[in-house]
């Protein structure tokens, strides 16, 4: 059941990277480093999961030692993961305004006057 | 709450990050509170880590705080620490100071610029990031500070949104600087999923282990050229060429000066500390092949460049190749000699930054075939830059020398001791590079500095003494490192490089005593004391060259029977003789009065060299061609190398 | 205070300043001379290099317009100073080096550096368009001769080091006493290409013909000395007799040293210093000498090329013969 998830999660990060090696449209490079970041959030979550766990949401009079839970720090790491991700692609899209503004063109082989 | 020094790590971070939020709230209305607030941030969390220097240098206590008081529970580490010992507090100080300079360089440099509470909010919560990132003592958190680190630091590169490829070099930044974040947080899912824990301390316990297991080394593989992507060592290279260039020069100092110091300082906190396998041949030439490639190729891309702070980049990542070889040979000396070159790294660099910055604010311009002559306009910025330049091509008696005469050591006596080849190619190729990086620093200083002044620039003139003074700092601070090596040896690296080969201590400040043991963590490794195969005392060369340099002056002077002086041409030779229009054309065969703009810099140098090896410089002109999918692919690459050789090998 | 005293006399007389100059002089000398009668001419005064620096030194110095003056002026005295410095770390045969406590080899090779720079900032201060083509000739005449170099101190390290704690050495002193114990290391078969490419560097770092790519006359007026004039001048035309005697002297102590007389005492250390002398003159006569009557000379990038495939190679070959363990 969970090996679907890791396949997942690696065939998104390497579609990822594929996007932002071979699309010469800075859009999707940019969709690229979303998939990558998606695809490690899947991966993250997944670790955590037991087997017939329940949310790991309790109210502390309830919680005792048979309390099967799945793990709940994967899930705060991969909330953390899904806020970067945001910011990074707020900040790539405002780039890639900017960039239409000045070069006229989203074209990665246009857009190349530092080279060398 | 009483505040000891265990709060004071946590205080220089927030000191940094409140000042953020201050800025943002109060900066818009009030230039001086925003200089203010920026000062006091900075300064405050300078003098946090000055103050720790005692206990934790000196004393040998490590620090240790959990956040929120979540103390471990039965062995489990169940909150978020912070850990400052010598090896945090190292990377700490030099970080504060660069800070620190930055901040008070950037409120002369900045003023023409608009929105300056956006860069001062954007800079203090790099700093403080940063700032976070060496001192955690938790995987996790250091992974949201790398990202809070790229984050700014590639909206700061895109401040100047009208320079030319400003928002260019930012989006390659932010890019392939994704992949490298990737990296890192697919490497941490790993580890927990095979350690279930997050603290550095109870990693580096629990470890030894899995050391065996596949996903273990996958998990180190990514670490590595993550952390690897910010340092940027070799096939990332091209980012910091196109970010240095066209972020403001207080920026450009912190990405060269302080992110890639944090790169450097994971790479150190992985290898040394958390999976404790650098005697491990194979990692050792991991790591030192990295790091020689990219001291080797950068060093000679450097020979194309016309940008003057393009250029200052490609020598920024070679220094850090030197660094990383050094980490990788395993031993003491090694260590210690890599630490010495990040710190004196960070100091020369920066100041060769802020005069490449003084340079454009009193010019606006920063091509080397247009530039010349400015040492007449700016001779105080001049003398700073050959100060900087000095230092990093490695002269005596200036601090770059006493790291790279380390670091050669270091490289040969591993060499010797272990009777490897491959390292004393490494101690060639690093001798080389030191002699190719004087080369480089002589064109920028013709092309910039001396030859002719152009016409167009006839009218610079000095840069203020507020940004000197920053200038000053660094300089001073270059001069006495190198002086004292003996000094900078006992207080700061030895501390810092018996903090990173003990691991135990590490661990058992954290956990409680006797942890490291229980989990079957072996001892410190290797042997930290240090022996040299040569001898450098840099006072007794100084005092000898003072003595003779008299000697040979008073010679000179009394050997001399006419003064020295400027004399006036006679006043028939003062005006060039008016030629008639029509005898005009003739004037190119007779060499007359006129003089001629003709400055010999920039692509004029160096044709022989440049010349022999031709192929391999348009080989590597194509190579980085400015398309960032084409950075992308060589950092997938990469990664692909790095956990291929880690699984075959390791 | 005996001890100030001593090291005062070291540094101004012998093996300082004044020891350096007179038998840089009596070297370049005799070099011209031998040239000379090698081309079948009668060739100057042997004593013609020190006429030259005296009258350089009586003329007029002038002062470019775009020079800064301090650098203009101060930087052949920076590089000269630096020079005798070296010879302060050199030991001389029996006689043993005056602060050997101070620096090693890797030292060495940068404190040259530092003697090339001041020429180069020299020349750079100077504004002229031949000064600028000048120091960039030096400098890759620089880049060229380093590789070889460092490969030669590499094995001879190596080789010195075999008794010490760490296997490998820098230091002048240990390499001195390894000499004394063992002879001199060029009867190590496996240094003979190291010594060779030694040979070969010494006339490209003191730029004596046919590596004098960076003072062409012919081409660029001097490079990087064409707006020097009087003393100045004098001090950089003096910098390069001294350098004749540092690097021969140089190549005396890692190759040649340990051949000594065995006589005891202050007529036995005078003897050997003497020995000492006469091997310095010898090499200069085969490395400096013999290529300069003979060979044309190379371009900049010729230079390169010979220096980084076949001196480099040879001292290579060296560095593995002497890691293999032959």
């Amino acid at each position: 059941m969970l090996q679907v998830n890791y396949i997942g999660a690696f065939c998104l990060i390497v579609l990822g990277m594929y996007c932002m090696i071979a699309k010469k449209n800075l859009m999707k490079t940019c969709i690229g480093m979303g998939m990558m970041d998606y695809g490690v959030n899947l991966l993250i979550v997944s670790v955590g999961f037991h087997d017939g766990g329940t949310a790991p949401i309790f109210v502390i009079s309830e919680l005792s030692r048979a309390s099967f839970f799945v793990d709940p720090v994967p899930q705060a790491l991969t909330l953390t993961s899904i806020v970067i991700g945001a910011c990074t692609t707020a900040m790539a899209l405002s780039l890639v305004i900017m960039a239409k503004k000045q070069y006229g063109t989203i074209n990665t082989e246009q857009i190349r006057r530092l080279n060398g | 709450m009483t505040i000891s020094m265990a709060h004071f790590p946590i205080l220089a971070i927030m000191v940094l990050f409140l000042g953020a939020f201050l800025v943002a709230l109060f900066g818009r209305k009030s230039e001086v509170l925003r200089n203010g607030i920026s000062f006091l941030a900075t300064g405050g969390a300078m003098a946090f880590m000055l103050a720790l220097i005692k206990p934790v240098m000196i004393d040998g206590e490590v620090i240790t705080y959990w956040l929120g008081n979540w103390a471990p529970v039965s062995g489990w580490a169940i909150g978020i620490s912070i850990e400052v010992d010598a090896l945090s507090l190292f990377f700490g100080l030099v970080i504060t100071v660069a800070v620190f300079v930055s901040c008070i360089y950037a409120f002369t440099y900045m003023k023409e610029d608009d929105s300056l509470a956006n860069y001062f909010t954007l800079f203090l919560m790099l700093s403080g990031s940063v700032l976070g990132l060496v001192l955690s003592g938790d995987l996790f958190n250091m992974f949201v500070m790398i990202e809070i680190m790229t984050f700014t630091a590639v909206a700061l590169t895109a401040f100047r949104n009208n320079y030319e490829g400003a928002i260019e070099g930012a989006f390659k930044y932010l890019a392939v600087g994704a992949l490298g974040s990737t990296a890192v947080l697919t490497g941490i899912a790993i580890l927990y999923c095979q350690l279930h824990t997050l603290n550095l301390a109870q990693i580096a316990a629990t470890l030894p282990q899995y050391a065996d297991s596949p996903l273990t080394i996958m998990a180190f593989g990514l670490l590595f050229i993550g952390f690897g992507t910010k340092a940027f060592i070799f096939p990332f290279h091209p980012l910091a060429a196109d970010a240095h260039a066209v972020a403001p020069a207080s920026i450009s100092l912190m990405i060269s000066g302080v992110l890639t110091k944090c790169g450097v300082y994971g790479i150190i906190r992985l290898v040394y500390v958390l999976f404790q396998n650098v005697e491990v041949p194979a990692v050792q030439y991991l790591v030192v092949g990295f790091g020689t490639v990219s001291m080797f190729i950068c060093v000679t891309m450097a020979f194309n460049q016309h940008n003057f702070k393009r250029l200052l980049a490609f020598h920024s990542i070679s220094q850090v190749g030197y660094v990383i070889a050094a980490i990788g040979l395993g031993t003491a000396l090694g260590l210690s000699s890599g630490l010495y070159h990040a710190m004196n790294h960070t100091l020369f660099k920066g100041l060769l930054f802020l005069t490449a910055g003084a340079v454009q604010h009193a010019t606006g311009s920063l091509d080397l075939d247009r530039l010349g002559g400015l040492a007449k306009k700016m001779p105080k910025t001049c003398i700073l830059f050959l100060i900087g330049a000095a230092s990093i091509s490695g002269l005596p008696p200036f601090n770059g020398f006493a790291s790279k005469w380390y670091i050669y050591q270091a490289a040969f006596e591993k060499g010797s001791t272990s009777g490897n080849f491959f390292f004393i190619f490494v101690c060639v190729v690093a001798l080389i590079t030191s002699v190719l990086t004087l080369a480089s620093f002589i064109k920028v200083a013709q092309s910039v500095f001396f030859g002719q002044l152009s016409p167009e620039f006839k009218d610079t003139k000095e840069v203020s003494l507020a940004m000197r003074i920053p200038m000053w700092i660094l300089a001073v601070l270059c001069i006495f490192t190198g002086l004292l090596p003996g000094k900078v040896s006992e207080y700061l690296l030895t501390p810092a490089t018996n903090a990173a080969m003990n691991a135990v201590n590490y661990i058992d400040q954290m956990m409680g005593q006797g942890y490291a043991v229980s989990h079957g963590v072996a001892g410190s490794l290797g042997d930290t004391a240090v022996t040299f195969a040569g001898v450098w005392d840099p006072v007794i060369w100084l005092l000898l060259l003072f003595c003779v340099t008299c000697a040979v002056a008073i010679v000179a002077i009394l050997g001399s029977n006419r003064k020295l002086g400027t004399r006036e041409a006679p006043a028939a030779l003062q005006e060039p003789e008016k030629v008639a229009p029509a005898e005009a054309k003739y004037e190119p065969f007779f060499s007359g009065e006129e003089s001629v703009y003709s400055q010999v810099g920039g692509s004029d140098l160096f044709w022989g060299f440049k010349h022999n090896l031709k192929k391999y410089f348009s080989f590597m002109h194509d190579w980085h061609s400015g398309i960032v999918n084409d950075y992308a692919l060589y950092g997938v690459v990469a990664i692909a190398f790095v956990l291929v050789f880690c699984i075959a090998f390791v | 205070m005996t001890t100030f005293l001593i090291n005062l006399v070291q540094l101004l007389i012998f093996p300082g300043l004044l020891f350096c100059v007179v038998f840089g002089v009596l070297l370049a000398g005799i070099d011209r001379k031998l040239v000379a009668r090698m081309q079948r001419r009668v060739g100057p005064p042997i004593l013609q290099p020190w006429y030259d620096f005296v009258k350089c030194c009586g003329k007029e110095t002038i002062i470019p317009r775009y020079a800064k003056r301090a650098i203009f002026i101060g930087a052949p005295y920076v590089g000269l100073a630096g020079l005798i410095v070296i010879a302060l770390f050199i030991p001389v045969s029996t006689y043993g080096s005056a602060f050997s406590a101070g620096a090693d080899l890797v030292v060495i090779l940068y404190l040259l550096t530092v003697a090339g720079v001041a020429l180069i900032v020299g020349a750079a201060t100077s504004g002229s368009p031949f000064a600028g083509v000048g120091l960039s000739r030096e400098m890759v005449a620089m880049i060229s001769y380093e590789l070889p170099f460092v490969l030669v101190l590499l094995a001879v390290g190596r080789v010195a080091g075999t008794g010490t704690a760490i296997g490998c050495t820098f230091s002048l002193g240990t390499i001195a006493a390894f000499q004394a114990a063992n002879g001199p290391l060029i009867a190590h078969w496996s240094l003979i290409p190291a010594a060779i490419a030694m040979l070969l560097v010494i006339p490209c770092e003191v730029g004596s013909h046919p590596f004098d790519i960076a003072e062409a006359e012919t081409e660029i007026c001097e490079g990087a000395l064409t707006e020097y004039s009087g003393s100045p001048l004098g001090v950089f035309r003096l910098s390069h007799y001294i350098k004749m005697y540092i690097m021969t002297a140089l190549f005396c102590a890692m190759f040649l040293g340990g051949i000594t007389t065995g006589i005891a005492g202050v007529v036995g250390i005078v003897v050997d210093v003497i020995i000492f002398l006469v091997l310095c003159g010898v090499v200069s006569f085969l490395c400096m000498t013999i290529p300069h009557a003979i060979c044309a000379r190379l371009r900049v990038e010729q230079i390169f090329k010979f220096y980084w495939t076949i001196v480099a190679g040879l001292a290579a070959v060296s560095l593995i013969m002497v890691w293999v363990g032959l």
